[in-house]
This record gives C-alpha cells, sequence and structure tokens, in this order.
C-alpha cells in the first residue's frame, strides 16, 4: 500500500470543508482621496519610488512599493512626512503560492495619528536593506523575522537568531514548518542537556494532551490511592484508601493537631 | 519557670521528648520548605500572590529564595521552552540534597495548551518532578495545598534520603 | 546511577578573560528581579556598564503559529497568556481586530462592559507594576500593600468571569455575560476607595528620600529615542510626547469618556512613576463614569451577525437553525472576508496592535502580535550603557517588561 502524497509546503491546519460556490468576501479597498494628509503622503513616496499599488484599508494606507526601494521610501516618510515610529514590521509567508514573502512596514505619524503600512514582496532569498539607520526599532524586528521566518537583511548590525536558540535549526514560523516542531525541535532539549544517547531513557514526547494513564505508577500517583513508585498498578486498586487530608494520625507530635469543629470560617472578610 | 510546665505522667517522668532520628529531621526539614523562585510565566503572578498579603506562604514556613543554594524546593511556575530547559536542569543541580520539585500549572507538567515547537512538553523531560500541580493558572490556594501535600511526603519518607542515587529523570 | 550529564557552562562566544579591565557578567535568564526570562550580556568597567546585549526568547511559546493553527474564536484564551498581568486587554485587542476586520459594530452594554473590564484590568497591572518595582527597588512593605488591594481587584474579576489571572473575560463580537448581581456596587466601592490606598502608597515613596535617590535621574529616555524605538505608553508619555490611543485614535467608548492623559518631561523613572499613580486615578474616573452610563443600556450582549457570531444561547436552545448555525461556527470557524488589518489598542503597558492577514479560511493566514513590551526591552541595549549595575533592576522594572508578551 502506498501512503497518499500530501504536499509539504504548507501544513498549517486546514479547513476540512469548503463550500465550493462559496466566495470569500473582501475588505473593501478605497481609492486614496484626491487631498488630505494621505494623499500628500503618497505624492512624496511616489516622488522618489515606484509606488506598485497604494489604496486604503480601514482607514489606513497601504502602499505597496519594490522591495530595493524598501529604505528609500520610509526615508522620505520618516523625514519629509513626520512617520517617525515604525510600530511593527515583519513578514508574511507566501512561499508555497508565490514563492516569497510580503514583508510590511506598519507606520506611525505621531502628530496626525495617522497610520500607514507599506509592503514589499521579496523573493525567497533575496535581501532586503536594513532600515535600521532609520528606526531603532528595526534592530530587533529584522531579527526577529529572520529568525522566525527567515527573511534575510542586509547591513544589519548584529545579525543572530533573537528568539530561538543560537544553535535552532530551521525558521518556525514558515508554512513548511510543522506546529510541533520537525524531529530537531522534539528532541533539542533532551540532546542538549543528556545527550543522543539518552533517547531512549526519556522516550518520545507525548503530543497528545488528553493522554492520562491511571496505571502508569511511575509518573503518576492517584490522590488517595498512593503505592510506591514504580508499583504495580493493582496495589492501589487494592490498598485502602489513604485520607487525603492535611493532619496525619500518626504524625509529627511537634505540630499541634488540627480538627475541623476548632476552625472558624469568618463571615466576611477583614 | 519551663519545669513546672511539663506533664511529668508522660514521657516516663522525666522533660524529655523522645522520638527517632527519621521523624526529628523530617519535622525540620517539612516545616521549612524553602522554595527557589522559579517563576517563568502566568503561574508566577500566582505564586507571588501566594507569597504576598492575603494568601501570606510565610505561615508554612515557605519562604522564597533567589539562590538556589539556599532552596529545597523548585516550584516550576509556569512554561518551560526548550532554550531555557538547560538552564532549569543546571540550577536542579545546584541545589543541595535534599531537594524537591513541584511543577506547577499545566505548562509546567505537560506543556499544557502550548503544543508546540518550542515548549518542553513537561518539566519530566528535564528534571525529577515530585508534586504536579494542575490548573492554568493554579490559584494560590491550590498551591498552598501542594506544598502541604509536600510536607506530608517528606514526613513519610526516610530522612537519609539524600544517600540514594537520585533518578535521572 | 545518575550520568554526569552534558551541561557544560555555555555563553556563546563570551570571553570572560580579557586584557583590558572590562568584566563581562551574565544575569539572567532566571533571575528575580528581571521580571521574568531576560537574559542580559553585561560588559562592566568597574561598575559601569559598558555594553548591554539582551537575550530574549526564554518563554517563547509559538503563540503566532499556534495562530495559525488555530480558529479564530479558539486563539482567544491563548491571549490571555500574553499580558498575562491584564489578561483583558490582550483579549480585548485580538477581539477588536477581528471585529474591525469583519467590519462589526457591538452593542452599546458589552461596550460598556468591555471598557470598565480593561481600565479594571489597568488598575490591576499598574498595582502589581507598583508592587514589584518597589520590591526591587527595596520598599518591601509597598509590595504587600499593593497586592492587598489588587487581590480585592482580582476578586471583582473572579465575580465577572471565574477566572484570577487568565480572564477570557471578552469574546469576538461582545461579552459573554452580564454583569452579576451586586457587582456594580462592588466595583463603586472599590474604586471609591482606591484613591485613598494611592495616597498611601505616594504618601510611602513619592518624597522617601531612598526611593528618590534610586529612580530620580535614572533611565533616562530622551524623546528621540522614545520614537525610534517604538515606545508607547507610559515609556513614551514618559518622554513628554503626549501621544494616547485611547484620545488620539478613539476606540470603544473613550470618545465619550472624560479623562485626562498625564504627561511628564522629566524622561526618568521617577517621572514615569508618577504617571502610573495619576494613570490610576484617571481610570478610577472612567469607572465611574461608566458606572453611571450602564442602566441605561438596551440588554443584548453580542453583535447580531448570524454568519460570523453565535446567536444568544436561548436562541440555540430553542431554534433550530440558531443551533444549525452555532454548530458550525464552532465546529468550522467563521470565515472573515479577505483582507488585513492592524488595529492597535493602548493596553496597560503601551500600544498593543493586532496584524490579522485573513485569506477568507477559517485560519488567520498570519497573525502578527505588536507587543509593547517587545521594543520596551530592546532599548535596554541603548539605555543601559554607561548607568551603574545598581540602576539596571530600576531600569527594567520602569519599563514595565512582562516576557509573556516580549517572546510570545
Amino acid at each position: 500500500m502506498m501512503r497518499p502524497y500530501t504536499p509539504k509546503d504548507n501544513v498549517q491546519a486546514k479547513a476540512y470543508y469548503t463550500d465550493r460556490f462559496w466566495v470569500a468576501p473582501r475588505v473593501p479597498e478605497e481609492p486614496v482621496p484626491e487631498e488630505g494628509v494621505y494623499a500628500e503622503d503618497l505624492a512624496a513616496v511616489k516622488a522618489c519610488c515606484k509606488v506598485l499599488k497604494a489604496y486604503i484599508q480601514r482607514g489606513q494606507l497601504v502602499i505597496y512599493i519594490n522591495p530595493e526601494d524598501n529604505f528609500e521610501a520610509l526615508k522620505v516618510l520618516k523625514e519629509e512626512r513626520w512617520y517617525e515610529m515604525l510600530s511593527e514590521m515583519s513578514a508574511v509567508d507566501f512561499l508555497a503560492e508565490r514563492g516569497g514573502f510580503e514583508l510590511f512596514y506598519q507606520l506611525l505619524n505621531l502628530n496626525t495619528a495617522k497610520r500607514i503600512r507599506v509592503k514589499c514582496f521579496v523573493e525567497e532569498n533575496q535581501a532586503v536593506e536594513s532600515v535600521n539607520p532609520l528606526f531603532r526599532s528595526a534592530d530587533w524586528a529584522e531579527r526577529e523575522m529572520w529568525d522566525l521566518m527567515g527573511v534575510k537583511v542586509n547591513n544589519h548590525p548584529y545579525m543572530k537568531r533573537l528568539i530561538m536558540p543560537d544553535d535552532w535549526e530551521g525558521h518556525p514560523l514558515r508554512k513548511s514548518y510543522p506546529l510541533e516542531g520537525d524531529e530537531f525541535a522534539q528532541w533539542y532539549e533532551v540532546d542538549k542537556i543528556f545527550g543522543k544517547e539518552a533517547r531512549d531513557i526519556i522516550g518520545p514526547e507525548n503530543r497528545d494532551p488528553a493522554r492520562i494513564d491511571r496505571y502508569d505508577t511511575e509518573r503518576f500517583a492517584r490522590l488517595g490511592h498512593e503505592v510506591p513508585r514504580g508499583a504495580p498498578a493493582e496495589e492501589a486498586e487494592k490498598s485502602e484508601e489513604t485520607p487525603v487530608r492535611y493532619q496525619e494520625e500518626e504524625g509529627v507530635f511537634l505540630i499541634e493537631k488540627f480538627s475541623p469543629e476548632r476552625s472558624k470560617v469568618l463571615e466576611r472578610r477583614k | 519557670m519551663a519545669q513546672h510546665q511539663v506533664n511529668y505522667t508522660q514521657s516516663g517522668g522525666l522533660p524529655v521528648a523522645l522520638t527517632t532520628v527519621d521523624k526529628i529531621l523530617n519535622w525540620g526539614r517539612s516545616n521549612s520548605v524553602w522554595a527557589l523562585t522559579y517563576g517563568l510565566a502566568c503561574c508566577a503572578i500566582e505564586m507571588m500572590a501566594s507569597g504576598a498579603s492575603r494568601y501570606d506562604f510565610d505561615r508554612f514556613g515557605t519562604i522564597f529564595r533567589a539562590s538556589p543554594r539556599q532552596a529545597d524546593l523548585m516550584i516550576v511556575a509556569g512554561t518551560l521552552t526548550k532554550k531555557h530547559a538547560e538552564f532549569i536542569r543546571r540550577l536542579y543541580d545546584q541545589m543541595t540534597e535534599p531537594k524537591w520539585v513541584i511543577s506547577m500549572g499545566s505548562c509546567a507538567n505537560t506543556g499544557g495548551m502550548f503544543n508546540t515547537y518550542a515548549t518542553v512538553q513537561g518539566v519530566d523531560r528535564v528534571i525529577p518532578v515530585d508534586l504536579y500541580l494542575p490548573g492554568c493558572a493554579p490559584r494560590p490556594e491550590t498551591l498552598q495545598y501542594a506544598v502541604m501535600l509536600l510536607q506530608q511526603k517528606i514526613r513519610r519518607e526516610s530522612a537519609n534520603k539524600s544517600q540514594k542515587p537520585k533518578r535521572l529523570v | 546511577m545518575q550520568q554526569t550529564n552534558k551541561l557544560r557552562p555555555f555563553f556563546e562566544n563570551l570571553e570572560f578573560e580579557r586584557d583590558d579591565n572590562h568584566m563581562v557578567i551574565n544575569f539572567g535568564p532566571q533571575h528575580p528581579s528581571a521580571h521574568g526570562q531576560l537574559r542580559l550580556i553585561l560588559e562592566l568597567d568597574g561598575e559601569q556598564v559598558v555594553r548591554a546585549v539582551p537575550d530574549i526568547g526564554y518563554l517563547h511559546r509559538g503563540m503566532e503559529k499556534m495562530a495559525e493553527n488555530m480558529i479564530y474564536n479558539e486563539f482567544l484564551p491563548t491571549t490571555d497568556r500574553m499580558d498575562y498581568i491584564a489578561a483583558t486587554a490582550n483579549n480585548y485587542g485580538f477581539a477588536l481586530a477581528v471585529e474591525r476586520l469583519i467590519g462589526l459594530e457591538v452593542p452599546r452594554r458589552a461596550q460598556v462592559i468591555r471598557t470598565m473590564l480593561l481600565e479594571l484590568n489597568r488598575i490591576i497591572s499598574h498595582l502589581f507594576w507598583l508592587a514589584t518595582h518597589a520590591l526591587d527597588v527595596g520598599a518591601m512593605s509597598v509590595f504587600l500593600y499593593c497586592f492587598r488591594e489588587r487581590e480585592f481587584a482580582m476578586d471583582l474579576m473572579e465575580d465577572y468571569c471565574g477566572a484570577r489571572l487568565t480572564h477570557s473575560a471578552v469574546r469576538i463580537g461582545g461579552v459573554p455575560l452580564d454583569l452579576p448581581e451586586g457587582w456594580l456596587g462592588a466595583l463603586a466601592k472599590f474604586v471609591n476607595e482606591l484613591p485613598s490606598n494611592i495616597k498611601d502608597y505616594e504618601d510611602l515613596l513619592t518624597e522617601n528620600r531612598i526611593w528618590r535617590m534610586r529612580l530620580e535621574g535614572v533611565g533616562v529616555v530622551p524623546p528621540e529615542m522614545a520614537r525610534s524605538w517604538g515606545c508607547t505608553g507610559i515609556m513614551l508619555r514618559g518622554s513628554g510626547i503626549e501621544y494616547d490611543i485611547r484620545k488620539e485614535e478613539p476606540y470603544e467608548l473613550y470618545d465619550e469618556l472624560e479623562f485626562d492623559i498625564p504627561v511628564t518631561d522629566t524622561c526618568d523613572s521617577y517621572g514615569r512613576y508618577k504617571l502610573y499613580m495619576e494613570e490610576m486615578r484617571q481610570s478610577v474616573r472612567i469607572i465611574q463614569q461608566l458606572i453611571a452610563m450602564y442602566d441605561d443600556t438596551p440588554p443584548e450582549l453580542m453583535a447580531h451577525a448570524p454568519q460570523y457570531i453565535s446567536a444568544p444561547k436561548e436562541d440555540i436552545m430553542t431554534q433550530n437553525y440558531s443551533l444549525m448555525q452555532h454548530f458550525v461556527l464552532v465546529t468550522q470557524g467563521m470565515r472573515p472576508p479577505v483582507g488585513e488589518v492592524y488595529v492597535p489598542t493602548e493596553s496597560p503597558k503601551g500600544e498593543l496592535g493586532f496584524y490579522i492577514n485573513s485569506q477568507g479560511e477559517p485560519y488567520p493566514y498570519r497573525l502578527k502580535m505588536r507587543a509593547p513590551s517587545f521594543w520596551h526591552c530592546g532599548i535596554l541595549q541603548d539605555l543601559l550603557p554607561g548607568t551603574y549595575i545598581a540602576d539596571i533592576v530600576t531600569i527594567i522594572g520602569s519599563t514595565n517588561i512582562v516576557f509573556g508578551e516580549i517572546d510570545r
């Protein structure tokens, strides 16, 4: 028997049922108005580099540019249009459909409270210029983007993994990376701490959150039916119920015995 | 005077209490379980709350220590990630025997809701655990109950447990 | 028998023995004053920091990856674990982003309840900040007092949603529950008593000689640095830039409410401490206005949008079509329109934004969380050089970072 081939370029969860007559609605993309702040912003960007597409979506201006122009466009927006804060930047993985990433730079103008999203599309191995000289916040954002998505950035002062460990393999936020990790990820801590030879002792990860083994006395104890570690589980069934109370009968003599009669329940909080 | 408070009809008429070494050592150990502040994530906030004014952990003799050398108990409060795993093992190795571990919260027990590439699926893959404490996040009362159960456990075991080799995991 | 394990000290190519007088020390990742799992590699010249390299990722749990594998409603409880000190603020940020993506209007009573919870969470978060910051700086008694008040606020949250820490009190399209009996009275009692408690903290701290010496002139963030690093919230307002998303880009009921935005231009930790105290007073003011607004609202709690939001429970239990639609929404999930949206909200820490890229599937194609603490932690590498090692804890404390949010 042969296993059916499943494509590996997008291993994320997918809807198991889609009505084939279903046409997904779209968030409206409104044209940029003739005048106003956004029109001036767009004109400033158009003056310095090529704008592929520009529209307003849910009240924010979205500009598509070529990836080579990212530094120039952001510089104009920062210095001429006072978009002084890079509040967010990251990438979206479109490797399966289009063979690249869509980068977005989310900018904020503190004076007019306007937000702009500058977007560009980079191929898989194409590098973009770092905008770290313009915005210090790009320092960590670009490192995170490299770490999790694998988008290359040129001229970054300290390009190193930020989130994952230095010796990690793969870029976890790519669509081709499974949620539960590849083999390297699943054995990472065991390999690192105890060495590969301890894999047999420790065993594979339990990824089933609902699994409980009541006969496993090595790792679990049932409250009220406790047996020594590793004892056969039948003993737990046979043994008398051990009281689950704080005060033992034959307890330590120096501690005052607690009796429920003498305890006091407060009517209201002090 | 102290001698007048002694009940001469008990303990053979002597102001002496007889006990075993096990009992007296375990009495001391179980009533001064000093915990290492091992707050990792959300459960750390509940761990702090149980040390703070309303829940007042000091009543149980549990005082949080910042150094593993001074601690008997490691309360792993929160998600253990793969990047952090080596440090928890190293700090566990630095604690002096006898030592105990409470795994607090679902993330520390089994990975909890974070069934992902970055999370260790249960701290018991890295260090041996004495008590698992369910909840996300467990309430401070739950943590106090866990420490009380641990005290019970300590009182039952033999006092020179530290001589026995500890399991790898 | 225990095997010797493989752990050897691992310091990422750092040379501890150097020719000059500098010393390299490692701070964290498990440090009691680091507010989580922050690791700092510090290069010291005597007691002065020459270079600081923050190392994060010790609490990276893969939330953004989880979001791509979960339907929208399923992901909401995960946002609790981001900024776990004020969980409702995260729930709300995510719910608002999805609502903005769909284009949904929330009923007015839900808006009132949400705003109340948001401000209550702001108080909880600020109290927690004050407690831990004071503890780090050395004022133990403030820690105990703040936690006393915080427990009363947590009781209120618990009475409303049943959880102390991880609330999930906001749903996409509204709130799941109306306020319980007598809750408003308890809330009014709490907020009426809070200002006198805040005054107690201020009496303990504001003119305290040690507190002022430890905080004044420490952790100075010039406005240019704050803008360049994307600082938001109190980190930005502490540097003299008046920008609060609640005022500038109002969402929910904030445009109807009267409140002030405290700003200071001292740029240091002491100024930020004063802002935190003032913000708590403003939150009290907001909640008092909301309590008066609650009674006039119609009883609907969830928006009416059958394509995206389940019907009320009574309808599900009595009407066939509502049940079917509820079943589809729970098992398959809602399918928002194709498009992308970035929605900022003002969480207690700063600007909490959610970027959602939807491809019309029940799963978000990409969900990026813009967590304020991420940038407030990054700024440490510019902020720490030149300061003394004893001030590091003060600076980390006054940035108010939470690692669930930084590493996500």
